[in-house]
């Protein structure tokens, strides 16, 4: 008897344990009362110190606005997602979320216009290329919050001993690098860092596409994944692989170890964001363009609008308020500086080329450098960015990371693997 | 008549806490996501209404769902395998008595008292070409010139991964066996051998039936946490190269939570449910055939 009570337990533990990590949770959420409005705000976290800035901004908010209890939640980049997700799908959407794409959300029908929520003089405030990258079918969905660049860094300590004087301004002269680097220093030191990954393998994608002249889409914006391009491009991937010049685990390494790699002065390349060194890393570096075509892949995070069928004008005019005063000048240049990247508005742009100096890096005593938010703000303008406002996108993300991993993995070759996912997007 | 009215229900009121818990922390979960693999699945939660078959039309339409399915069936026989063979040898070993016995039984547990994800966080930087300790270890014993890459391939990051699925599992069944056999009587062992049976006639005769039940148990258990493991694949591979590392649990993470296909996830979901199910169905039927036998 012992035995079969055992037996039914066991059996029921197994049969239940798989789906149950599966549910959803449920609730429901409201973003105003009686007295007031409440806002409900998700923040994605760029730094260490992101909570801290955003708290002393909800109480300078809140004292500005009694009428308006702002709600702020900070939320890692590896979780927002699915937090994000989960929120929806028990119907306790935030009222404004900071997240990188809107597309999906505009195809559930979740979000308002944000070009509702901001005044004419803000509206014109934005850098016109921000502006417009939010634009689906003529409405902009969501506000630009921030913006970084890539660029392609160079130790040049290392270089110079190998023999090369510059950064590589061509592809060819990239593969003429690597291979100085790896004569010179054997395995001591990783000539390029690649980062194919799950994590930002689109990135990579769009640095040697784009410069190769190919990309996500053609001039009239429709998709052309498997263009001759791209197809070059993906095989110049590999080649880097097969001769022994990157990284040994591209498909999982994140450029977070490579950057750390680069600041330690134990990778002598890689293309990654304009704040990727460390700060107390001693390596002399060059940030140059990116081979072959100089274009640099531009990444610009959102802040979006949900919708709340059962909220008034109240709730608008508060959400107009917090743009405005997130937006302030003196209070964005300060939150630019504080978390490390480029301004989306004009005003600001101006104020930090001149005074960043005025203001902290979050964390630390360090002010921030007009030199530098003069050169990367300059460059903005020109970058391109993906296109997150194509229905398709994140479909089109993770398949040119597919077809990265096959290719490079010798399971499939470019031009095949490419007329594969052009196949299923255009479908 | 009161009084029997209590009797007869109190039992069912203490049972009710965990009947309730029960009930929303598992059933409606599963219920949950039964509905789901029959929904459609917006990229950002939104349930758009019941779609009938058709996640499960494209789960099934998808080459790396049945490749993920083979690894799934791989990692759990090899995983549950080696280290039920490897725990059993190992508790054979701990159940003699020799010198320091105590301190080697306390170490043995460390792999399996760790959290999993620090195991597998500490194994993806010890097998790590560029910078690994194995690699520097090798090097310095003068075994390897240069450093080696130990996952260049699927089939070798896959291996490892297994590797350390066995590493942190072996312990579990080691501490099973060996409570099964502290429980067997010497004295059988010493009838043994007065009749002249061999080691091997003992370990098959006496050893392995009397130790079955916590065979069995550390067996069934170890095939539900290998089977749902997801953190050793993910902090290793994330199913890298090309999805080609995938179990089905890995696999219906990505398809939930990075590639926004929820209707998809939750059809994976309920496969490996009714996998599961299947086990569980087959070992109850023969348990309960073998106890109606003896």
């Amino acid at each position: 008897m012992k035995k079969k009570i055992l037996s039914v337990l066991l059996a029921a533990a197994m049969v239940a344990s798989l789906a149950v990590g599966c549910g959803k949770s449920g609730g429901g959420g409201e973003s105003s009362d009686g007295d007031g409005v409440k806002l409900d705000v998700i923040i994605s976290q760029y730094g260490n110190y992101t909570q801290d800035w955003w708290t002393e901004f909800e109480k300078t908010f809140e004292e500005a606005n009694k009428d308006i209890d702002l709600n702020i939640e900070i939320v890692s980049w590896n979780d927002i997602y699915s937090v994000v997700n989960t929120r929806i799908s028990s119907n306790e959407q935030p009222d404004i979320l900071n997240i990188s794409g809107f597309a999906d959300y505009v195809a559930d029908d979740l979000l308002m216009p944000a070009e509702d929520y901001v005044s004419s003089e803000l509206k014109d405030n934005f850098i016109p290329s921000f502006w417009e990258s939010n634009d689906m079918d003529g409405t902009v969905w969501a506000l630009p919050i921030l913006a970084s660049c890539r660029s392609l860094f160079c130790n040049m300590d290392l270089l110079n001993e190998a023999g090369i004087t510059n950064p590589p301004a061509t592809w060819d002269e990239v593969l003429a690098a690597c291979k100085a680097v790896k004569d010179k220093f054997g395995a001591d030191i990783v000539p390029w860092g690649l980062d194919i990954s799950t994590d930002e393998g689109q990135a990579a994608f769009s640095y040697y596409t784009w410069n190769f002249g190919g990309g996500f889409v053609d001039d009239k914006g429709d998709w052309a994944l498997n263009s001759k391009e791209n197809v070059e491009a993906v095989e110049y991937i590999k080649t880097l692989i097969d001769s022994g010049y990157c990284n040994s685990a591209p498909f999982t390494d994140t450029r977070y170890p490579l950057q750390d790699a680069f600041s330690a002065g134990t990778l002598a390349m890689m293309i990654g964001p304009m704040n990727m060194v460390a700060a107390d890393s001693t390596v002399n570096y060059v940030a140059a363009d990116l081979p072959g075509e100089k274009t640099a892949l531009g990444v610009c995070d959102q802040l979006m609008v949900f919708k709340d069928d059962e909220a008034g004008d109240a709730r608008t005019e508060a959400i107009t308020k917090f743009f405005d005063a997130f937006y302030e000048c003196e209070t964005y240049s300060d939150y630019m500086v504080y978390e490390g990247f480029l301004p989306a508005t004009q005003d600001a742009s101006d104020n930090l080329a001149a005074n960043a100096e005025n203001y902290k890096v979050g964390g630390s005593d360090a002010t921030g450098s007009s030199d530098y938010f003069k050169t990367f703000c300059a460059v903005l303008p020109n970058c391109k960015f993906y296109p997150m406002q194509k229905a398709e996108w994140m479909d089109v993300r993770n398949g040119v990371i597919d077809v990265e991993q096959q290719v490079c993995n010798g399971t499939m070759g470019a031009q095949e693997a490419l007329d594969q996912l052009q196949e299923t997007v255009a479908k | 008549m009161k009084k029997k009215t209590l009797v007869t229900f109190q039992p069912y009121v203490w049972l009710l806490p965990s009947v309730i818990l029960m009930v929303s922390m598992i059933l409606i979960p599963i219920i949950s996501v039964f509905k789901i693999s029959f929904s459609d699945v917006g990229r950002s939660g939104v349930v758009k209404g019941l779609n009938g078959i058709q996640n499960y039309l494209d789960v099934f339409a998808e080459p790396t769902f049945w490749h993920t399915l083979q690894n799934t069936i791989i990692w759990t026989v090899v995983v549950v395998g080696v280290s039920t063979v490897f725990g059993f040898v190992l508790a054979m070993v701990l159940n003699q008595e020799f010198r320091g016995r105590k301190f080697v039984r306390a170490v043995v547990i460390f792999p399996w008292a760790t959290a999993l994800i620090i195991q597998s966080v500490i194994w993806k930087y010890i097998i790590n070409a560029d910078y690994g300790s194995l690699n520097v270890f090798l090097k310095k014993i003068g075994l390897i010139d240069a450093f080696v890459n130990w996952t260049k391939t699927a089939g070798s990051m896959f291996a490892w991964e297994c590797w350390v699925g066995i590493f942190v599992t072996f312990p579990f069944v080691t501490f099973c066996v060996l409570s099964g056999l502290q429980s067997i009587d010497t004295a059988l062992y010493e009838s043994a051998s007065v009749d002249g049976a061999s080691f091997w006639q003992k370990l098959f005769k006496i050893t392995l039936p009397l130790v079955a039940p916590s065979l069995t148990v550390s067996t069934v258990l170890n095939i539900i946490y290998v089977f749902n493991s997801f953190p050793i694949v993910w902090t290793i591979s994330k199913g890298a190269p090309a999805d080609q590392t995938h179990t089905l649990v890995t696999y219906l993470y990505k398809l939930s939570f990075t590639d926004g296909k929820g209707g998809h996830a939750a059809a994976v979901s309920v496969i490996g449910f009714v996998i599961l199910a299947v086990c569980a169905s087959i070992y109850m039927i023969l348990s309960l055939r073998g106890e109606e036998e003896s």
